[in-house]
């Protein structure tokens, strides 16, 4: 008992230290950078490479990534979006489009599409603020800005229509394999990429809450007439957090469509895209630094695996994923950050009783 | 650097992009301008459409107004409404017609079962998480129908014929579906407006606190609108099985447009329901007429999002549940 409060005693002195957080972020990287190894070891003659390959984990760090971005709007502001897809997939077609038809280096690309999703964004920002849509309106607006691109998508020859795009080779944009090409041969290198681009969304997002913007962020979720009622400017802080959550994650759609080789308007702009990526960050704990990338190193894995594992009954993986996903929001509603602190509610709970027992014998 | 060959490049809206959307217009505008007689054969089938769409979204906006929950498996309801008349009529041979109340009961029962297992728990949590807890419940719904009848289409076998009214052409199917969808929301509507029952529904609708203080069981509303609004949704699918095919998947883009209906018409209106629906059905039929593809679909989302930001609350919104 009393090495565990000493033990979280001096873990509570090390957290109050200024470079805390820095010393947390490099231990969660440098194992995240790690992992690919991790996985390769034998235990018992048994390598988690079977099920948990690369690949698996490459989906992982995007989905964390893609949450990160989505929780700067959403879990930082409140405004729920539902539609984020709209975003992932302006980012993946954009990127190809310039790539397929003028040839435009996909790092110069990806940025040009970020800039149009985040305008993308400001537009929807700017109609559903100023119209204080709240609640179940403002996410299914969302959504519907997010169905309407899809639609649109499939409908335009100029953008291939519902065929989407194949991407072109590095040689027919005038670059060799690597990394200012964005193509890789293996898998290895473009798993380093999406972590370094979640490390930086991780960056931008721990900047964002340790500064006055947060705590802006903050005041407009918990009583948004509240915060404005004290001078928060709650519209154009709102405005910040969609066009910086936009940006970021047509970043993470550029990522995908040079990672997949294909990209159509039903796997980008996909009802359920929509979903996947923001759902690390509820599992996870919404509004947190950590939940997301927890969030998805539960879910993803989960889905992909069920995915590989039925292969012989076509729907069996959805039924155990639909069941996850209903089980996961039921039993732990505040996310997976919560565990630790209910964990220990619980076992004060038990001891609590414990003691009164020993009172009343 | 590699040669870029100009004339392959193409700017969407240019060199003849905006004939697409002018074209359309034209050519509607001249069909009204010569009383053209397929204005009327779309009309008719426009009407027939939305009868399905308003009864599809009466189910989905009972639930909205009562417990404030965004269903998304709503639309695999209407899918399991819709094996239900097949299966009946299939393994049984009896006729899809007596499948009808079948379903609704089977629905009725499914939809209680979900609400006690996956919505009652998470009334009070965020909304987020009733819409993923939703989302689940349709995966696991629809990957089951894929994984028992397989994802083939399937047809009620139901050949019904058609009528001919004074030129316009109306498929008995369809129109058999439009009186049940009409039969079924007048006898909701005298259901809420004129029982015990009904009156609480409503009362908690309006009220939750209220409802709860005047000694309403909220808890038993609960369960029995959302059962109400599941047998719709099953009523609704039986009826479209008699004219169409459909897949485990046909429910998504009646879900979507059900939303846009709930939205359009007004939160929990039963008046809004109908026109919503009509207005849908009308745009979904002119638009597949005149415009390329599934541009109608588009014009359905701008139309919601318009909605959306210029009354928020519905063409009904605060009228009667």
């Amino acid at each position: 008992m009393s090495t565990i409060e000493s033990v979280r005693e001096s873990y509570r002195d090390f957290d109050d230290q200024t470079y805390a957080p820095f010393v947390k972020g490099v231990a969660l990287f440098g194992f995240l950078a790690a992992l690919p190894y991790i996985i390769e070891i034998d235990v018992a003659g048994m390598e988690l490479a079977a099920t948990l390959s690369l690949k698996v984990l490459i989906l992982t760090v995007i989905y964390a990534y893609t949450a990160q971005a989505w929780n700067i709007m959403s879990g930082y502001t409140g405004q729920f979006s539902f539609g984020h897809a709209a975003f992932f997939g302006i980012g993946a077609y954009a990127t190809q489009k310039l790539l397929a038809d003028l040839a435009l280096n996909p790092w110069v690309g990806m940025l040009v599409a970020g800039v149009i999703a985040a305008g993308y964004g400001l537009i929807i920002g700017f109609l559903t603020f100023r119209f204080k849509l709240k609640g179940h309106y403002f996410a299914l607006a969302t959504l519907a800005f997010a169905e309407l691109l899809r639609f649109v998508v499939v409908n335009m020859s100029e953008l291939q229509g519902a065929n989407g795009y194949f991407k072109p080779f590095p040689r027919d944009y005038g670059a060799e394999y690597g990394l200012l090409a964005f193509q890789f041969q293996s898998d290895l290198p473009y798993y380093y990429l999406i972590l370094g681009f979640l490390l930086v969304v991780t960056l931008i997002s721990w900047l964002i809450k340790n500064s006055w913007i947060g705590l802006y962020f903050f005041a407009i979720r918990e009583d948004e007439s509240a915060a404005a009622s004290v001078g928060v400017p709650a519209f154009r802080y709102k405005m910040l957090g969609v066009a910086v959550s936009a940006f970021f994650t047509a970043l993470g759609g550029a990522y995908w469509s040079m990672y997949f080789n294909t990209i159509r308007p039903d796997t980008v702009f996909a009802l359920f895209k929509n979903v996947e990526l923001l759902l690390p960050a509820v599992v996870g704990g919404p509004g947190t630094l950590i939940g997301p990338i927890v969030g998805s190193f539960i879910v993803t894995p989960v889905s992909e695996v069920a995915r590989t594992t039925f292969t012989n009954i076509n729907g069996l993986d959805r039924i155990i994923y639909g069941a996850f996903l209903v089980a996961i929001v039921i039993y732990s509603p505040r996310g997976v950050v919560s565990w630790p602190s209910r964990a220990r509610a619980l076992w004060n709970r038990v001891r609590s009783t414990d003691s009164n027992e020993e009172v009343n014998n | 650097m590699p040669q870029i060959d100009i004339s392959v490049v193409t700017f969407p809206l240019q060199g003849g992009g905006l004939d697409r959307f002018t074209d359309p217009l034209v050519q509607f505008l001249t069909d009204i301008a010569n009383l053209d007689a397929v204005l009327l054969q779309l009309l008719a089938f426009g009407l027939l459409l939305g009868g399905v769409y308003a009864l599809t979204a009466l189910g989905l906006t009972m639930i909205f107004g009562v417990m404030d929950v965004i269903n998304f498996a709503h639309g695999v309801f209407l899918v399991v409404g819709m094996y239900t008349v097949w299966l009946v009529s299939e393994s049984l041979g009896i006729s899809p017609f007596v499948g009808i109340p079948i379903a609704a009961v089977v629905l009725f029962v499914l939809g209680v079962v979900v609400h006690v297992l996956t919505v009652e728990p998470i009334l009070e949590a965020p909304q987020q998480n009733q819409l993923i807890a939703t989302l689940g419940v349709l995966l696991i719904i629809q990957s089951a129908i894929e994984i028992v009848f397989t994802p083939d289409p399937q047809q009620v076998q139901l050949s019904l014929g058609s009528l001919q009214v004074g030129g316009v052409f109306i498929p008995l199917g369809q129109l058999y579906a439009l009186i049940i969808a009409l039969g079924t929301m007048l006898a909701v509507r005298a259901f809420l407006n004129s029982t015990d029952l009904g009156r609480r529904i409503r009362g908690t609708a309006d009220n939750r606190d209220g409802a709860r203080y005047v000694g309403i069981n909220v808890k038993r509303i609960n369960y029995l609108t959302f059962g109400i609004g599941a047998a719709l949704a099953g009523v609704a699918g039986a009826s479209i099985a008699l004219f169409q095919r459909f897949d485990p998947f046909t429910g998504e883009t009646y879900l979507i447009n059900a939303f846009v209906i709930v939205i359009l018409g007004g939160l929990g209106s039963f008046p809004g329901a109908f026109v919503g629906g009509l207005i849908v059905g009308m745009i979904q039929v002119f638009g597949g007429y005149y415009l390329p593809g599934t541009t109608a679909q588009v014009l359905i989302f701008l139309l919601f999002i318009g909605t959306l930001l210029v009354k928020p609350e519905g063409l009904f919104g605060g009228a009667d549940a």
